[in-house]
């Protein structure tokens, strides 16, 4: 397959992807516009109901039926998901939440970060300690302390509107704080890896037109910075959407929790985790198709590496 | 002190911990003074710049512009007043030519937009880079890079312009291009220090050559006693290797 090919298939399932999983929350949130809220689109039961059909037809017919056994298992996977996805919809939208909001959050307190880590003295040693405090321990025992042992959800529970409507509940909003500020100290590090690859001589010049340090810094060395960047913000994207899964032990009732709870309905693990998969599978895919889009809108000849093919010989 | 004197630098020491660099440097600029320093490398040339400007502290010794110890001053005005040119161009990559330009017309010297992109266009005007004002660095020549480099530090209406070899970097063919704008700044009166191999430049364009080794001011003069009676036969020496080497462009 060559480059266009692919990108026209992947672009293709993750157009049917959000246009189902934005009818679904569409239809969800506002009290069923196409179907019930939680009910599926289109009632899974005939499915089935031919799945079973077909299995009886050649039931005895031996290694000739089997491809019709295919056939027949396949329906009733389909028609599985069917029954699931409804609930699979609502968790994978916390999960997107909690993506979202952690890695954007997490790059504001990156950024003033790692150029502590780089060019502070004093904030040098805190950037330090905060980055590997968090680094060197494990993000579900950084979630309980906050879940837990201090007072957040107490906080969030104060606050009006969390958990009616669409806005999600304290719980999430627990998660969030603790994905950001895990989020904050690997994005911190990547940061600071693309602020050391850049040549010292930029602040040099920045400072010998009479920009302060910090101006230097701000206008000049980050701007770059964060190009170079890009790459390793897509994988923390990728990342934290699969480790966000571990707010489902705070209760949150993201995609993974969802499909644990559904599994506990009918015992059926394999199939439900498989279908959580696939949906993660589609979240991840729209990250790097979005940060591949960013990476292209914010291109400079000359920054951030390969990509935009105009670099220059020297 | 005379009303014409733009810089003095007294007996000036300087080192990087152990490393003893300046070791007693002194020398003075008037107005309009186009002022050469050569040196072999490692004789301190590099630092000796990076001291007027602050980019480098100096141990012991003076540096004043317009009378003032730099020490005095607030040290981005000072850096505002002293123009850079550096010899690997160091143009802020991920800005266009003119926004290069325009960067300390609005941060450093608060104009508006309108104001910076007007002036700095008429910079990029005078060293001939219209046409590339919107280029990012990655897209100009050597030649072109370092005009930005020079339009860059023009803009901020300097007193002083330091050039830290801005021809080295760059492919034999590119260099006169340079070297023409250097020169018809020097006519239109800018006080500049130069290092530079460039001899051809050194005796068009040069009030005074100074012959800087081992962190000491060996000699120093018009170019053509340097030139042709030099006091001193390390002068000799090393300005007859030079010229051999980089001759007349
Ligand atoms: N930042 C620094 N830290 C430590 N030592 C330095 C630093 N910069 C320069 N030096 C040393 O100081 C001495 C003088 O360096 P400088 O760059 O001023 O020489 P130069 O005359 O400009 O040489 P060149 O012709 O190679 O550019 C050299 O021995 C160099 O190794
Ligand atoms: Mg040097």
């Amino acid at each position: 397959m060559t480059r266009s090919t692919k990108r026209a298939v992947r672009d293709g399932a993750l157009a049917v992807f959000w246009l189902w999983f934005g009818a679904r929350l569409l239809n969800d949130w506002f009290g069923g516009v196409f179907v019930a809220a939680g009910e599926p689109f289109f009632d899974p039961q005939p499915v089935a109901d031919a799945s079973t059909a077909l299995r009886e037809a050649v039931a005895g017919t031996g290694v000739l039926g089997e491809p019709v056994g295919w056939v027949a298992n396949g329906l009733g996977s389909l028609s599985f998901a069917m029954t699931y996805l409804p609930d699979l919809a609502a968790g994978a939208w916390l999960t997107v939440v909690l993506t979202i909001f952690a890695t954007i959050f997490g790059l504001v307190l990156a950024v003033p970060l790692a150029a502590a880590r780089v060019y502070g003295r004093v904030t040098h040693w805190v950037a330090l300690a905060f980055i590997e405090l968090i680094r060197g321990t494990p993000l579900l025992a950084q979630l309980f302390v906050l879940y837990y042992a201090l007072p957040l959800s107490r906080w969030f529970a104060a606050v009006p509107y969390l958990g009616s409507g669409i806005v999600p509940e304290q719980a999430v909003w627990v998660a969030v704080v603790g994905f950001t500020i895990n989020s904050a100290a690997y994005q911190a590090e990547y940061i600071r890896g693309s602020i050391e690859g850049i040549d010292p001589g930029q602040l040099v010049a920045a400072r010998s037109i009479g920009l302060s340090r910090v101006q230097g810094i701000r206008y000049v060395v980050m701007p770059q910075a964060l190009r170079f960047a890009i790459p390793s913000w897509t994988n923390e994207l990728v990342y934290l959407t699969k480790y966000s899964s571990l707010a489902a032990f705070i209760t949150v009732g993201e995609l993974f929790h969802a499909a644990r709870a559904a599994a506990y309905a009918n015992y059926r693990f394999l199939d439900l985790f498989l279908l959580a998969a696939v949906v993660y599978l589609a979240l991840v895919l729209s990250a790097t198709t979005v940060m591949e889009w960013v990476r292209g809108r914010v291109a400079i000849p000359g920054v951030g590496g390969s990509g935009d093919g105009r670099m220059s010989a020297d | 002190m005379a009303e014409n004197r733009l810089l003095d630098v007294v007996d000036v020491h300087q080192s990087y911990g152990e490393e003893r660099v300046l070791e007693g440097i002194s020398f003075e600029m008037d107005r309009q003074d186009v002022k050469v320093l050569v040196g072999p490398s490692g004789s301190g040339k590099s630092t000796m710049l990076r001291c007027i400007n602050r980019l480098t502290d100096i141990d012991e010794g003076e540096i004043a512009l317009d009378g003032e110890s730099i020490y005095d001053m607030n040290q981005n005005d000072l850096r505002r007043q002293v123009g850079m040119v550096f010899q690997d161009f160091n143009l802020f990559a991920h800005l266009t030519a003119l926004e290069n330009v325009t960067l300390g017309l609005k941060r450093v010297r608060d104009m508006s937009e309108p104001d910076a992109v007007e002036k700095a266009a008429r910079q990029l005007e005078s060293v001939g880079l219209r046409e590339q004002a919107n280029s990012y660095p990655a897209e100009l020549s050597g030649g072109q890079k370092q005009r930005v480099g020079i339009a860059r530090a023009l803009a901020m209406d300097p007193k002083l312009m330091l050039f830290d070899e801005p021809t080295s970097a760059l492919d034999p063919e590119l260099i006169g291009e340079v070297l023409e704008v250097m020169r018809d700044l020097a006519e239109e009166g800018m006080t500049m220090l130069v290092v530079t191999h460039e001899m051809g430049f050194a005796r068009q364009a040069a009030t005074d050559v100074l012959f800087l080794e081992d962190g000491e001011l060996v000699e120093q003069g018009p170019p053509d006693q340097l030139f042709e009676a030099p006091e001193q036969d390390r002068t000799r020496d090393f300005l007859g290797r030079l010229t051999s080497l980089h001759g007349d462009q």
